[in-house]
C-alpha cells in the first residue's frame, strides 16, 4: 500500500476523514516527541521545574488519545471501512495506545528527573542515560516517520534498533547493581537512574510496536512475535 | 478576401470547368463532373493527411503544391518553430530556476491551502529530510510534528518560529510561512543553530555577570551604610559617602533589572496563570506614590474590577514601571491618571501623564534596552534604562500589547491591552 492509495474514495468526505485521522495521529506523535525532549532536557540540565511541568502536561496527550479513539469508532460505525481503510483504523487505534504509553513514560522520566535534580550528580552527568535516550529518540522519530511515509524499510530498521536499546538498558542495569553494592548510600539515586533507564527501554518497545503496526498497515501482515530473519524477504519486496 | 482564397476558388472553378467542357464534348456531363469531384476530393484528402502528419510532428512531407495548401503548411511550420523555441527557452529558464533554488542554503517548500507539500528544493531534503519520491502531496506537519508548528500552520502569521531540528542533534530550525498567490504558502526553513547558541551565550553571560556582581556590591553597600551612620565621619567626607551610597543603590537596581530581563528572555514562554487581583495591586502601587513629596499627583480610575490570569510579580513590575516612568517624567504640578477598564478586545490598563512627552521618531525605540530619549536627563532622574524593556517582555509573555501615544510638552499615554482569554470575572468570594 502506498500513501496515495489512501485518497481514492468516491466519497470525498471519507477521504478527508481518513486523512484527518492519520494527521491527528502524527500530531499526537509530535506532542509525544516534544514531551520526551523536554523530559530529557529536564534530566540533563537538572531542571526540576521543567521535569514537573512535563509530568503535568501528560494530560494533553491523554486527551488527544481519547479524541482520536472516538473519531476512529465513529468512522468504523458510519463508514464500515474495508481492506486498507480498515487496516488504517486498526493500526491507528493501536498506535495511539502506544503513543499514550510513551507519553506516560515521558511523564515518569520528567518526575524522576525532577527528583534527580535535587541530589548530587555524577561527574559524567548520566552519560549512559543520555546515550540510551538518543537511541530511543531516534526510534520514536523513525517510527512516526515510517507511519507518515508508510515506509516498511524504515519500520524494519527501527524494529531492529530495539535490540541495541535492550542491550544498552541491560548494561546500565548491571552498572547500577555494581554501584549499589559499592556504596549503599547511593541506592536511592541509582534506583532512580535505573527506573529512568527502564522507562527509556519501554519507550523503545512502544516505538517498535508502532513500527509493527505500520508493516501491518502496508502489507496486512502481523509480524509481532515472529522471527525477523524469516520475515525480511516477505515484507521488503 | 485574402488572395490565397481567391486563387483557390479560381483553381476549383477552372478544374470543374475543364470537366464540364469534357462532359459536354463527350456527351456524359454527369459522369465527367462526378469523376472531376472525386479527383478533387482525393487531392484534398491527401493534403489533409500530410497536414495531419505535419501537426503531429511526424515525418514532415514537403508540400508538393502551391496556393492555399502551401501557405497553410508554411503557417504550421512557423508555429512549430515558434513553439519549439519557446519550449527551449522555458526549459532553460526552468533549469536555471531549479539550479538557483538548488543552490540555496535555506529550504523552500511550497504548500497548498491544506498545508500539503507541492514542491521543495534540495535544501529541504538536507535540512528536514524530505524525500522527493514519497513526500509530495503529504501534509508538512506529518514530518515536522512539533506542536508549535502545528499551531502555527493553522493560523499562519509572517513570523519566525524556532523549533528543534528533526535530526536528533541539538540543531534549531527557524520557519517562516509566507502566504502568496491563491491560498498558497511558501515555507522557508533555515538552520539557526548557531544564532540560537550565540543568543543563549549572550543571555547566560548577562545573567551570570549580573549575578556575580551583586554580592560584591552588597558588601560595598553595607560598609557605606555603616560609614554614613558613623558619628565620627569628617564632614568633608559626608557628601561623597552619600553620593556613593546612591550610586550603589542605582547599580543594584540596574543589576536587578538585568537579571529580571535575562529571566524573561530565557523564559520557556511558559504562560503563567495565577488569578491576580489587579484592583488591589493598583491601589497598592498608587498608594506608594501618594506619600512621596515633590511628585505629580497619581489618580486611579477603576472602571472594572475583573481579575487577570497571569504571574503576579511580573504584572506588578509592568504596572509599577509604567506608573514610575510617568511620575519621573511629569513635573510636580502635573497630573497622572491610571485607568483599568473593559474594552472590546479585552481589558485595558492605561497611564496618562502630562509630562514632557516623547519625540515621535523615538516612540518605536523606547522599549529597547538602555535606550534613552535624553541621556543626561534620565540618568539624573535615576532610571536604569531597562524599565520599558522589562514591561514589553512581560507583556509579551501575557500575550498583551503595548500602545504608546505621545506629544511633546503635552504628555504621553501608555496603554496595555490584555486579551479576553486572560480575564477572570470577579466573583464575590474572591
Amino acid at each position: 500500500m502506498e500513501v496515495e492509495e489512501l485518497g481514492q474514495h468516491i466519497s470525498r468526505s471519507f477521504n478527508e476523514e481518513l486523512e484527518q485521522i492519520r494527521n491527528s495521529v502524527l500530531q499526537m506523535g509530535g506532542l509525544v516527541e516534544e514531551q520526551f525532549d523536554r523530559a530529557l532536557r529536564a534530566l540533563t540540565d537538572a531542571d526540576s521545574e521543567l521535569g514537573l511541568q512535563v509530568a503535568q502536561d501528560d494530560v494533553k496527550i491523554n486527551q488527544m488519545e481519547l479524541a482520536i479513539d472516538e473519531e476512529c469508532s465513529r468512522v468504523l460505525a458510519t463508514r464500515a471501512p474495508a481492506a486498507g481503510d480498515l487496516r488504517l483504523i486498526i493500526a491507528t487505534i493501536k498506535t495511539i495506545t502506544d503513543l499514550e504509553r510513551i507519553g506516560d513514560e515521558a511523564e515518569k522520566i520528567g518526575a524522576l528527573a525532577a527528583r534527580l535534580a535535587t541530589v548530587e550528580r555524577p561527574r559524567t552527568n548520566y552519560r549512559e542515560l543520555r546515550n540510551l535516550a538518543r537511541h530511543v529518540k531516534d526510534m520514536i522519530h523513525g517510527s512516526l516517520d515510517a507511519f507518515a511515509r508508510l515506509d516498511v524499510q524504515l519500520a524494519l530498521d527501527v524494529v531492529k534498533a530495539d535490540k541495541e536499546v535492550d542491550l544498552e538498558y541491560e548494561s546500565i542495569y548491571r552498572q547500577s547493581i555494581t554501584f549499589m553494592m559499592e556504596d549503599p548510600r547511593m541506592i536511592n539515586r541509582v534506583m532512580d537512574v535505573t527506573w529512568t533507564a527502564r522507562a527509556l527501554e519501554r519507550i523503545g518497545d512502544h516505538s517498535k510496536n508502532i513500527c509493527e503496526y505500520v508493516i501491518f498497515l502496508v502489507h496486512g501482515k502481523d509480524i509481532r512475535h515472529s522471527d525477523l530473519r524469516n520475515l525480511q524477504p516477505e515484507v521488503t519486496k | 478576401m485574402p488572395g490565397r482564397w481567391i486563387s483557390q476558388i479560381v483553381f476549383v472553378c477552372i478544374w470543374l470547368g475543364i470537366f464540364v467542357l469534357l462532359g459536354l464534348w463527350f456527351d456524359g456531363l454527369g459522369w465527367w463532373l462526378f469523376s472531376g469531384l472525386v479527383l478533387y476530393f482525393i487531392h484534398t484528402l491527401r493534403n489533409l493527411y500530410s497536414l495531419d502528419q505535419a501537426l503531429r510532428g511526424g515525418k514532415y512531407i514537403p508540400p508538393q503544391m502551391e496556393g492555399l495548401w502551401a501557405e497553410l503548411f508554411a503557417e504550421v511550420e512557423k508555429l512549430k518553430t515558434k513553439s519549439r523555441n519557446r519550449k527551449k527557452r522555458y526549459n532553460r529558464l526552468f533549469r536555471e530556476v531549479k539550479e538557483s533554488t538548488g543552490a540555496l542554503h535555506d529550504a523552500g517548500i511550497i504548500l497548498n491551502s491544506a498545508s500539503e507539500i507541492q514542491w521543495f528544493n534540495p535544501a529541504a531534503t538536507r535540512l528536514i529530510g524530505l524525500d522527493p519520491k514519497t513526500d509530495i502531496g503529504q501534509r508538512i506537519d506529518n514530518f515536522l510534528r512539533h506542536p508549535d508548528l502545528v499551531k502555527h500552520l493553522s493560523n499562519p502569521q509572517e513570523e519566525f518560529l524556532t523549533i528543534p531540528s528533526v535530526r536528533g542533534d541539538k540543531g534549531q530550525l527557524s520557519i517562516q510561512v509566507i502566504p502568496y498567490g491563491k491560498s498558497q504558502n511558501l515555507a522557508i526553513v533555515r538552520d539557526v543553530t548557531k544564532e540560537v547558541q550565540l543568543e543563549r551565550t549572550r543571555r547566560d553571560f548577562v545573567a551570570n555577570a549580573s549575578h556575580e556582581l551583586r554580592s560584591p556590591l552588597t558588601v560595598i553597600g553595607g560598609y557605606l551604610d555603616a560609614l554614613a551612620d558613623d558619628e565620627g565621619l569628617p564632614d568633608n567626607w559626608r557628601n561623597p559617602i552619600n553620593e556613593m551610597e546612591r550610586q550603589v543603590e542605582r547599580m543594584t537596581q540596574i543589576l536587578h533589572d538585568l537579571i529580571e530581563l535575562a529571566k524573561l528572555d530565557s523564559g520557556e514562554s511558559q504562560i503563567p496563570s495565577e488569578s491576580v487581583n489587579i484592583v488591589n495591586m493598583m491601589r497598592l502601587i498608587v498608594h506608594e506614590f501618594s506619600d512621596k513629596k515633590g511628585i505629580a499627583r497619581v489618580q486611579l480610575k477603576l472602571n472594572t474590577d475583573v481579575f487577570l490570569s497571569g504571574s503576579e510579580p511580573s504584572l506588578y513590575s509592568i504596572f509599577y514601571n509604567l506608573i514610575h516612568n510617568a511620575v519621573r517624567f511629569t513635573p510636580e504640578e502635573g497630573e497622572i491618571l491610571c485607568t483599568w477598564s473593559l474594552i472590546d478586545e479585552g481589558v485595558e490598563f492605561s497611564v496618562k501623564d502630562s509630562g514632557i512627552g516623547i519625540p515621535e521618531d523615538m516612540i518605536s525605540r523606547i522599549t529597547e534596552r538602555f535606550f534613552r530619549v535624553d541621556p543626561g536627563r534620565s540618568r539624573e532622574l535615576g532610571g536604569t534604562g531597562l524599565g520599558l524593556a522589562i514591561v514589553k517582555h512581560s507583556l509579551e509573555t501575557h500575550e498583551a500589547k503595548l500602545y504608546i501615544e505621545s506629544e511633546i510638552g503635552k504628555g504621553s499615554l501608555f496603554t496595555c491591552v490584555f486579551p479576553k482569554e486572560r480575564i477572570i470575572a470577579h466573583t464575590e468570594e474572591l
